[in-house]
């Protein structure tokens, strides 16, 4: 008796020494068995991957401790130090492969005081201002006959003293007739549009302007070839307040972009809630599980479902992006596909719940199956559908928030060009845009379904 | 005429719920089914309109195969049998006049109802059993909005709706207090008397099975085990049938 215990002792230890776990399960320890293969595996294989052998000291260790645990069989040792071993290789790799680095939280702090505190400088309105601007076209680099770079508009009159302007040396800008004793902005513009130097200087008291102004070799830096006369233009415009506050360009982006989140949000709830609804009954057990027919048909639509649920409504989005391009619609898309199969579920859910009692009763009037689902079904889950579908709008407003940073539109999209651009005045401003928003229509959906159910 | 010919249910965790069960009833007759709760009476009455599909045996009416039946041909032998129940199973967040239309389901075209429609006359024939049970004034209120006994009324409406040929009633009065019992009974044995509308009903106290019944079935663990007339009962009977501690009013009711 003795010596057969110790003879399949040495058995397991032999076969767990060759392969992990094998003595485990010969000795019936399944679940032992697979978890020490398991994890012998595993760590072997993300070292493998890894690449650094020194690491290989972990599986390793594991695998000793298997023997060990072979050799105490059938009562086994504790498995606290191989969790501990194997816990060591995970965060020890992963930690390595995603460079962790708690010390960057701290060494930026500097950088992030600044970018939080232009967050809290909302920028969503600004003063009402006027504006007076004049402009002239100018050559440059200058050919034999340059047009003269002069020009009157409503009174305000902008020219250069020289014909044309040669990179690297001085023009003299001169303006008449713009508002004495103001700020203003001179501006040069390059053949396409684009921003080549700017100047501020401030007008004398009969309302003149001059500036002796070095011509970048910058204003070249989009032209096909340098040496190409081309015409320039140089704006010189002036603004003041006028009392009262508008929308800075900013504030008008977030209107735009709230306005175009809750539309999508609500366009694709809806669209999503009505598409649900018969996937909602297809996918309802009580009424479904009658006839081998549609039992098929309900586990095919519950499977759907499900499916389509555990996909994140980013990735469907991204996946619309490339088919149907930028914009709100591939968003919409995302949210009523994902939306469909949300609230399909929870009105199966819905419908599974309610009372058998009234649907016998119509049953037993000799009605059809969408007489039945007419007078006894649709009654008792119509308040419990509007507050799921509140609630789900509630949701999409969130995730189509999100859905823009894809390229899906909406307040989303704005807030990830401004976080590119590092405009974090505007980021703040939309962060507290959508808070807002959020806030304020989870009030009132709260309230709604309050009063349903 | 319907009839009952060795009738067995088996539900699918295994329970027998009826054993080779056999009887007739005649047309125009009120026989009331009585026995312990889990004896099968439920199970009895829902195989009759097949809301339970029986698992052996034959039940024909005047004739025609009920068990056999499907689709369309089993919608149209549901309608002419009514059924009530002891909870009312009214749709409660819908009209008394939507639950009492819902009763002529069986006889409408299935698209142009489930669109919400019903003929002018339909409306009529509605607010018609709605009067003969008393409760035309209820017409527009919600189903929940109702007292027990107006319920189980608008549950009769809504059967009166079906022109019956048979009314299966399952505990009519099982949830409502002892007048108000009498009352429905009266209701049921109105329309059994001047409708010729034969009824099955269970019921569980003894005054009310001697009151009304024409003919009693007893069933035990679902065998048939007294069929005779209210009047045979006795109380070596009614130990038979509801086990020898049966202690309470249904037994004191006796003596
Ligand atoms: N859906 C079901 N699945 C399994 N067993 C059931 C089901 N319905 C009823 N039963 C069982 O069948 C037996 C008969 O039930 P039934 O409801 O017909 O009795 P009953 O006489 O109507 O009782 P009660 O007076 O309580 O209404 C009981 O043992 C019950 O537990
Ligand atoms: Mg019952």
């Amino acid at each position: 008796m003795k010596e057969k215990t110790s003879r399949s002792r040495l058995v397991s230890i032999f076969l767990s020494a060759l392969v992990p776990g094998l003595g485990q399960l010969i000795q019936k320890k399944y679940r032992a068995a697979i978890a020490i293969f398991l994890a012998v595996a595993t760590s072997i294989a993300v070292v493998a991957w890894y690449g650094k052998p020194a690491w290989y000291i972990l599986p390793a260790l594991i695998w000793l401790w298997n023997i060990w645990d072979a050799s105490s069989l059938p009562g086994g040792k504790n498995a606290v130090l191989p969790i501990l071993l194997w816990l060591l290789m995970a965060y020890g790799i992963g930690g390595q492969v995603t460079e962790f680095n708690l010390r960057a939280l701290v060494e930026n702090s500097k950088r992030s005081k600044d970018i939080v505190s232009a967050m809290f400088q909302l920028d969503f309105t600004q003063p009402k201002t006027e504006k007076k601007e004049g402009f002239t076209d100018i050559q440059s680099p200058c050919s034999a006959t340059p047009p003269v770079p002069d020009r009157t508009v409503n009174g305000v009159r902008v020219y250069v003293v020289e014909p044309c302007a040669t990179v690297n040396q001085t023009i003299t800008v001169k303006g008449e007739g713009f508002w004495p004793n103001t700020p203003t902005l001179i501006y040069w513009q390059n053949p396409i549009g684009g921003k080549a130097m700017d100047a501020q200087v401030k007008s004398d008291a009969q309302g003149n302007v001059s500036l002796e102004w070095v011509v970048s070799p910058y204003v070249h830096s989009t032209a096909p070839d340098p040496t190409v006369p081309q015409i320039h233009r140089i704006k010189v415009s002036q603004s003041r307040p006028i009392g009262g506050i508008e929308l800075s360009d900013v504030g008008g982006y977030v209107v735009q972009g709230i306005y175009e989140t809750l539309a999508l949000a609500f366009l694709s709830t809806i669209v999503g809630a009505l598409i649900a609804i018969p996937f909602g009954f297809l996918a309802a057990r009580n009424l479904m599980t009658g006839n081998p027919v549609t039992t098929a048909i309900f586990l095919v639509t519950r499977t759907i479902l499900n499916i389509v649920r555990s996909i994140e409504s980013l990735i469907i989005a991204i996946i619309f992006v490339i088919i149907v391009g930028l914009g709100p619609f591939p968003g919409m898309i995302a949210i009523t596909i994902h939306t469909v199969a949300a609230l399909g579920k929870l009105y199966s859910e819905v419908i599974e719940g309610i009372d058998s009692g009234p649907i016998d009763a119509v049953k037993a009037t000799g009605a059809s199956w969408p007489q039945v689902v007419r007078y006894a079904v649709i009654p008792q889950v119509v308040p419990t559908f509007t507050a799921l579908t509140i609630y789900r709008w509630d949701i999409n407003i969130r995730s189509s928030t999100i859905i823009g940073f894809v390229g899906g539109g909406g307040i989303g999209f704005f807030l990830w060009q401004w976080i590119v651009l590092q405009d974090y005045r505007a980021v703040g401003t939309a962060f507290v845009a959508i808070a807002v928003v959020v806030i304020i229509l989870d009030f009132f959906s709260a309230r709604i379904r309050e009063r349903l159910v | 005429m319907l009839k009952v010919e060795h009738l067995t249910k088996v539900y699918p965790n295994g329970t027998v719920a009826l054993k080779d069960l056999s009887f007739e009833v005649p047309d125009g007759e009120f026989l009331v089914i009585i026995g312990l709760s889990g004896s099968g009476k439920s199970t009895l009455l829902r195989c009759i309109n097949r809301l339970i599909d029986p698992t052996e045996g034959k039940i024909t009416m005047d004739g025609i195969d009920i068990t056999a039946a499907k689709g369309a041909e089993l919608r149209h032998i549901r309608r002419q049998i009514g059924m009530i129940f002891q909870h009312f199973n009214l749709v409660k967040r819908s009209s008394v006049m939507t639950n009492v239309l819902s009763g002529r389901l069986g006889y409408l075209n299935s698209w142009s109802s489930t669109l919400g429609y019903f003929p002018h006359e339909e409306k009529e024939r509605a607010l018609a059993a709605m009067t003969r049970v008393g409760i035309a004034d209820k017409v527009h209120s919600r189903a929940d909005a109702l007292s027990g006994g107006q319920q189980q009324r608008v549950g009769i409406a809504r059967t009166l709706m079906q022109e019956p040929k048979l009314i299966l009633a399952d505990e009519p009065v099982a949830s409502l207090d002892p007048v108000l019992a009498h009352s429905i009974m009266q209701y049921i044995e109105k329309l059994n008397e001047e409708d010729n509308v034969s009824v099955i009903c269970s019921l569980h106290y003894l005054d009310l099975i001697q009151r009304y019944a024409e003919r009693v079935i007893g069933l035990k663990d679902g065998v048939k085990v007294f069929e005779g007339l209210p009047s045979e009962i006795n109380r070596a009977k009614f130990k038979e049938i509801y086990g020898e501690e049966a202690q309470d009013m249904r037994a004191t009711a006796l003596v």
